[in-house]
This record gives C-alpha cells, sequence and structure tokens, in this order.
C-alpha cells in the first residue's frame, strides 16, 4: 500500500536558488525500504525533510506538485519518524537518563506508562544500547547519541521512518547489526534512508533512487540501479571497485562492464583470480 | 611535532573514558584513531589540543606537555575539528571562517589558497556557511582548521557525510599536508578510505590500547583480525580481499589490487599463449 506519495513535486529554498527538488515522483509503500543516495547537495536531505513534511513550515520556500500522505491504520494521521542528520540537535537533554530520553516520544503521543515502559526497554534491546540505559545523555560520545536518538524514532513506533544517513557515527560492528536491526524493521514500517553506504543498500534497499541536482535519476532494484550510467553519483562496494579498475579499458566486451558492477563478492574475486 | 601520550586517564565524572594510555607517534605523520562507540577517541583527540586536560599522566607535544598550558597556547600546536560542524560554525560567511584561524594565529595567504582549491571552496566563499549542505559545511570546518597551519591537526570523523566526491577533496588534502609535514591525527570509522593515507594506527577499546604503532606492522600481525574485532571494527574491505587472493600483504586499496589482477591476468595470457604455440608447434 502507498503511504507517501510525491507528484510532480518541486521545492527551492529561496526565490532565486536553484531548485533543491525538480518534478519528483515517488511513491513509498508499507513494508518496504527505499534508499536515497547521490552525491552532497543532490537534494537527499531536502527530500526525507519534504516527506516528514518539515519544508512545509519553512515561509521563504517556494514549492510547487503534492505530497500525498495516507491514513495510518488507526484512522490517525499518518505518524512519521525521523531521525536528523544533525541528530544532536534531536537529543533533548531534558532528561537525566537515556532510558527518559527514549521515552520522550511515547510519553508526547500519551501512551500508558506500562506501554511506553515495554516500548523502550524493546528499542533498547534492539539498538543494543542496555548499557547506557542509565547514563546521562550528556555523558554520551557522538556514535552512543545517534543510537539514542535512533532508539527513540523506534520506539515511538511510525509508519515511516526517515533516517537521513543513520550510521554517519556508528562503528563498523554497529554498523552491522543496524543493517540487520533496519532489515527486520521493514516488516513493520516503511523505511526512507537516506544514505551513500553501499553495504547497508546492498543489504537493507529493497529499492535504490539515485538523485542528481535534485533530480530522480534512476529508481529500482539496487542490482539494476547499480551501474556504469549511476557510477558517478554512487559509492560502490570494494570488490567492485577492484574489479572495475582490474578491467577499465578492457577492449574485450564493453557490456561486460555492466555485469561486472552487479557482481556479488565471491565471483568478484574470482574474476580478480583471473579463474572466470 | 611528535605526539606522546603517557599513561594518560580521563573521567568524566562518573566514567572512565581513558585509563592509562601510553602511546608515541613521530613528527609528520599521519595517524588513525579507530575503535568502536564509546572507546575513548574523541577524548584522545581533546585531550591532545588541551579542551580536556588529563585525569592524570601527561599529553606531550614536540617538548611541551599540555598540563599547565593554556588551551589559547595549544591551539598553536595542535588544531582540532570536531565531530559535529554545527558545534564549531560562527562566521557570517564560509571566506571570514577559513580566514578566521589565520588572521589570529597564521597560516598565511599561501595556505589559505591551497586549502580553497583543494578542498573546491573558491565558490562557495561568500556564502553564509549554515545556509551550506552537510557535507559543505564539514569541509569548510575542517579547511578552517586546515588554515591554521598548526603543526599538529586532529580531524574528528572528518568522512562522516561526505560523499564519494567531498572524500576525493579531503583526501588531496591530507596528502597536501603530510607534504608540509604537518602530523595528521584522524579519528574514523571510515577505514576503507582512509587507510591508504596512514603511516600509523592507534585502536581503542573500553578506554585502554589495543594496538599502537606501524599500520603495516600491524596488518602483518597474525592477530590483527582479532584485534580489530575487540576494538569493534570489521576488518577493512581492501585487507580482507586482499587475503582472499592470498596476495602478500594487504592492500589498501582498489588500485594495489586491480594492478595485482592485471600481472596475474597478464601472466596467465602469456601461458595461454605459450601453449598454443607448443600445440601449434
Amino acid at each position: 500500500m502507498t503511504i507517501v506519495s510525491l507528484k510532480d513535486f518541486s521545492l527551492s529554498y529561496t526565490k532565486d536558488s536553484p531548485p533543491a527538488l525538480h518534478r519528483i515522483d515517488l511513491d513509498l509503500n508499507s513494508g518496504e525500504s527505499v534508499i536515497v543516495s547521490g552525491l552532497s547537495g543532490s537534494g537527499k536531505s531536502t527530500l526525507c525533510l519534504a516527506v516528514a513534511g518539515f519544508t512545509e513550515t519553512f515561509p521563504a520556500m517556494t514549492v510547487s506538485g503534492q505530497i500525498i500522505r495516507s491514513e495510518s491504520a488507526d484512522g490517525k494521521p499518518l505518524r512519521v519518524g525521523i531521525v536528523l542528520q544533525n541528530f544532536y540537535s534531536q537529543v533533548t537533554y531534558l532528561r537525566s537518563t537515556v532510558m527518559e530520553e527514549i521515552a520522550f516520544p511515547c510519553e508526547n503521543l500519551g501512551l500508558p506508562r506500562a506501554e511506553t515502559a515495554r516500548r523502550v526497554s524493546d528499542a533498547i534491546a534492539r539498538i543494543r544500547i542496555g548499557h547506557l540505559a542509565q547514563r546521562s545523555p550528556l555523558e554520551l560520545s557522538g556514535g552512543e547519541k545517534q543510537k539514542v536518538v535512533l532508539a527513540a524514532a523506534i520506539a515511538g513506533k511510525p509508519d515511516l521512518l526517515i533516517l537521513d544517513e543513520p550510521l554517519s557515527q556508528l562503528d563498523p560492528e554497529s554498523t552491522s547489526y543496524l543493517g540487520e536491526v533496519l532489515s527486520e524493521l521493514k516488516q513493520e514500517l516503511a523505511l526512507l534512508i537516506a544514505e551513500n553506504d553501499p553495504y547497508l543498500t546492498l543489504k537493507v534497499a529493497d529499492r535504490l533512487v539515485v538523485l542528481s541536482e535534485g533530480k530522480i535519476v534512476a529508481d529500482g532494484s539496487p542490482e539494476t540501479v547499480i551501474g556504469p550510467s549511476t557510477a558517478s553519483c554512487l559509492d560502490l562496494p570494494a570488490w567492485t571497485k577492484c574489479v572495475a579498475k582490474a578491467y577499465e579499458g578492457s577492449v574485450a566486451d564493453d557490456n561486460r562492464m555492466t555485469r561486472q558492477y552487479e557482481l556479488n563478492y565471491r565471483k568478484a574475486l574470482s574474476l580478480l583470480r583471473g579463474s572466470e | 611535532m611528535k605526539v606522546k601520550y603517557e599513561n594518560v586517564s580521563f573521567n568524566y565524572s562518573s566514567t572512565a573514558a581513558l585509563k592509562n594510555i601510553s602511546c608515541e607517534f613521530d613528527s609528520g605523520k599521519t595517524i588513525l584513531v579507530a575503535g568502536h562507540n564509546g572507546s575513548g577517541k574523541s577524548t584522545f583527540l581533546k585531550l591532545m589540543n588541551g579542551i580536556l586536560k588529563p585525569t592524570e599522566g601527561r599529553v606531550i607535544l614536540g617538548e611541551i606537555a599540555t598540563d599547565g598550558k593554556r588551551t589559547s597556547e595549544l591551539a598553536r600546536l595542535c588544531a582540532l575539528s570536531f565531530q559535529n560542524p554545527d558545534d564549531q560554525l560562527f562566521a557570517q560567511s564560509v571566506k571570514k571562517e577559513l580566514r578566521f584561524g589565520i588572521d589570529n594565529i597564521g597560516g598565511g595567504d599561501g595556505l589559505y589558497d591551497s586549502i580553497v582549491d583543494t578542498l573546491h571552496l573558491g565558490g562557495q566563499l561568500q556564502s553564509n556557511p549554515y545556509a551550506l549542505v552537510y557535507a559543505m559545511r564539514r569541509l569548510v570546518v575542517i579547511g578552517a582548521t586546515a588554515a591554521m597551519g598548526t603543526p599538529i591537526l586532529a580531524l574528528d570523523e572528518p568522512t562522516a557525510g561526505l560523499s564519494i566526491r567531498e572524500k576525493e577533496y579531503l583526501g588531496n588534502l591530507i596528502s597536501f599536508l603530510k607534504a608540509r609535514g604537518t602530523t595528521v591525527v584522524i579519528v574514523t570509522h571510515d577505514l576503507n578510505f582512509m587507510l591508504p593515507y596512514s603511516d600509523d594506527m592507534l585502536l581503542l577499546s573500553h578506554g585502554g590500547v589495543q594496538f599502537s604503532g606501524g599500520r603495516d606492522e600491524f596488518f602483518t600481525r597474525s592477530d590483527a583480525r582479532d584485534l580489530m574485532k575487540r576494538s569493534g571494527i570489521g576488518y577493512p574491505m581492501y585487507a580482507r580481499i586482499s587475503s582472499a587472493l592470498d596476495l602478500e600483504k594487504a592492500a589498501f586499496d582498489a588500485d594495489e589490487i586491480a594492478e595485482w589482477a592485471r600481472k596475474k591476468r597478464a601472466g596467465v595470457t602469456q601461458r595461454t599463449n605459450g601453449q598454443h604455440q607448443l600445440e601449434g608447434a
């Protein structure tokens, strides 16, 4: 089911600036994880903010087209959770422990205490931050704060969860298990993630949308989207880069490059060994 | 300028962030500091330019111990770019932001021009830093700290939020500073990108040192994977590919591996030709 639909949507931050988003048509569906990639300035964060509804309050902005949001299952407006690129600004610091910080969105939703407690402990277990639960949010490292903000967003049980570069401050081990957490989450909600990490894309994305200068230049499964036409906008997995470089200028078979971009790790290794 | 930590501990009220760590890095080296979230990486950097002073032990820059020195004095030795660029930006234009360090501490106009060129900031000089996209804000902060021309430059997660284009600019800046003899200390999770630029590594785990020393030395150790795992770090992709391909030593970028593969393929082709000739004869 489509929960958010952008129709011919354009947005400029000021009257004179070039559009940050240009004639975007995009449907987000429940149970689907969409990763948005592209160079910085391509419109990833603006897309996240627009889908979340934040841009509707920016006064100087010029907007055309439509964003249509469906209702939540209970007939209430669609619940959208977001972790901003600058997640530091989302830690309230009004609470003395991480546990209370994570409870904040549930309290705002007016949930009963028992339900709040259940959701908070579930989110803490999922993000594996039990060791931080009783710490003060003020004492956390950058990566720890990013996990706390993510846990709080999950505890709010949104219909759509928007994450703007959710892994930027996380260590590789956390990146790896949060990839699994996000894969699980998409069973329960829709995900829109702005991210350039190719490993997360391969792990989590049902769809990869590539933006360039505010326009969608590709939209499809990662296997079909990652290729020579999008290579200038995307970071690629290490093994893919090795194969592309090893076969660079190979005149034998031009469209071989296309297939090489789609190779998995093992296939890449055998190509590099020369045993393919 | 040399960097030395002697039995350094640091506590944030009730939490011990660094526990009795010792390490030493030579002047002009590029050092990567890696470890899990909360391992003490950012604390390690803040101790270097005197924002924090050790609870115990000494941090020594060149011959100067940081305790007893004012942060303003230490700012001439070590410039630090924060994890969150928005904590650091304050000027009304990119140019003013970049000039602030130069005009107060002095990296010189030549250095300013090189940094503007290397980071491709020329088109943004009149912009308000807060009007820029996140990646550009980060580059401005990195550029502004580098423009101070200090003998030590400390960068906290410099690649976070950068796309491949800005990462390339950052890589060029690090190479440029290295050629100038700057000691560059980089806290990073992005080892896949950063390893080719580094000489030395410091691995932290729960406030303690897992490894301190040369990058190449580290990757010849039989327990390299274990040490990284204990620090919450996955084994870097290019090193992993190198070991899967049985390369003699770990490679750190795609070029090295591609070069190896091309040579190997050329060898295979030669042999194939030889067989053909043999069959023909």
